[in-house]
């Protein structure tokens, strides 16, 4: 039940940006659902398999966008180590820290995002590239309070309960 | 004791990492042609799930509107009584020319019609998504190879040019918007008299944000270049990829660059991108 839910929020956080939050988009710019969720997996999960999920994810969003393979792969590969480094320093039961987190994890992630599409070629202005930086991760840190308790609860109590190898 | 940390294999194994991803970045990049069968697979399945997602969306924002919008749809009552009453005011005098004498129809009908676009095949596509990052303008329409598209097919709304497919899978392609920095078109500004500039139409991130459609194209001339506000800008034809006379937009604004070479005319699409739900595809191979 656990990965047959996780697959379905991975497909939805792929799906929705496109479509519902394409409507709840401030000025262009709309939430990184994937980004949010690798974060959300990784504060969840131990090292590796953290950076697994990362991978996996980016791995799923470059395919999904079928161009700059390895853009994404990458980039959510940096924001669930981050994320992991973050949460074992930080009490992840406490909201109000977890919306900083995301806030300053996600910033990381659209400005790797931003290096390498740099890198790639694409055009994009200092000033629109810190408005999409400043934007998405606000988005994001904005959807914690209403996600984030939800998500929590069913890591530590729910179907999304994870228990490392050495507890079973 | 700790665990000595190799940071001579770290930082080795983070720069190969990072050429590799650069190298795939650049090979998979918007010109290639790489095929991409996961995520074929993946669109094929999920736009099943889109398309009813993307149409609940446009559902909740039109009967919402006038909740979260009230004084913009007020206004906009306000000022479509308004235009009404000219187009009633406007009719009456058309059928005063319509009778008084037909030629300036016909050449209306020169500049504006596009007899080479009656030359292909279209097909009809519904936006099934949009693309889920902020960082490329495209669309998801439900149309792909098995309905004979192709890469580099013209898309066209009901106004004017879309953009062109960048790529496709069996059941689905993907649409890259003019308005994108990355998609470039040949174009020519017809003057009311019919007279063709030719240029290149470009997105710009220069003037205005690249994150919404205003403002996001332009054209640049030479200073003594014939082009006015309010001239219609079309495609040329010349490039293979769109075809002749498509309508792009009008010229909003002409600015002087400082050198006094050149200027630049910023270009108002006629499309409106961000209420797009319906497009065509043309077909370019196999033209009648």
């Amino acid at each position: 039940m656990r990965y047959i839910l996780i697959t379905v929020m991975f497909l939805l956080s792929l799906i929705l940006p496109g479509t519902l939050f394409h409507f709840w988009a401030w000025s262009g710019i709309k939430p990184d659902l994937l980004m949010l969720l690798t974060i959300y997996m990784a504060a969840h999960h131990r090292r590796l398999s953290s950076l697994l999920w990362g991978l996996g994810a980016g791995l799923l969003e470059d395919f999904y966008l079928g161009r700059y393979i390895g853009m994404y792969t990458l980039t959510l590969l940096v924001v669930a180590f981050l994320s992991n480094w973050l949460t074992e320093r930080w009490y992840r039961e406490n909201f109000l820290l977890t919306t900083f987190m995301v806030f300053i994890v996600t910033a990381v992630g659209q400005i790797c995002v931003a290096f390498l599409a740099l890198g790639a070629g694409l055009q994009w202005s200092m000033a629109d590239i810190a408005q999409l930086v400043f934007g998405v991760a606000l988005y994001n840190a904005v959807l914690v309070p209403i996600t984030y308790p939800l998500i929590h609860r069913s890591f530590q109590y729910g179907w999304l309960r994870y228990r490392p190898r050495y507890e079973r | 004791m700790g665990k000595r940390v190799n940071v001579t294999g770290i930082a080795v194994l983070v720069f190969f990492l990072l050429l590799g991803v650069l190298i795939s970045i650049r090979l998979t990049g918007l010109g290639s042609r790489f095929p991409n069968p996961v995520g074929g697979a993946m669109q094929r399945v999920l736009s099943v799930v889109e398309k009813p997602i993307l149409q609940l969306g446009n559902g909740i924002r039109d009967n919402t509107k006038v909740l979260w919008n009230f004084r913009n749809v007020e206004q906009e009552n306000q000022e479509l009584h308004k235009k009404v009453d000219q187009l009633t005011g406007d009719n009456l005098k058309l059928k005063e020319q319509v009778l008084a004498g037909l030629r300036y129809s016909e050449l209306d009908q020169g500049v504006f019609r596009s007899p080479t676009l009656d030359k292909y095949t279209k097909v009809g596509a519904t936006i099934i998504n949009r693309n889920p990052t902020s960082w490329y303008s495209t669309l998801t329409v439900n149309r792909g190879s098995n309905d004979g598209v192709q890469i580099n097919d013209p898309v066209i709304g009901d106004l004017g040019l879309v953009g062109k497919v960048v790529s496709v899978s069996p059941t689905t392609s993907e649409v890259l918007m003019i308005l994108d920095g990355e998609g470039q078109v040949s174009a020519v500004v017809r003057d009311s008299a019919g007279n063709g500039t030719f240029g290149i139409v470009q997105g710009t991130y220069k003037r205005g944000s690249r994150l919404t459609p205003e403002g996001n194209l332009e054209m640049l001339f030479r200073r003594a270049d014939n082009v006015n506000v309010g001239n219609l800008v079309l495609t040329s034809g010349q490039g293979g990829v769109y075809p002749q006379d498509v309508p792009i937009g009008k010229v909003k604004e002409i600015e002087l660059d400082p050198s006094g070479l050149l200027k630049t005319a910023y270009i108002e699409p006629l499309v409106d991108f961000d209420s797009l739900e319906e497009v065509y595809i043309v077909k370019m191979v196999g033209a009648k």
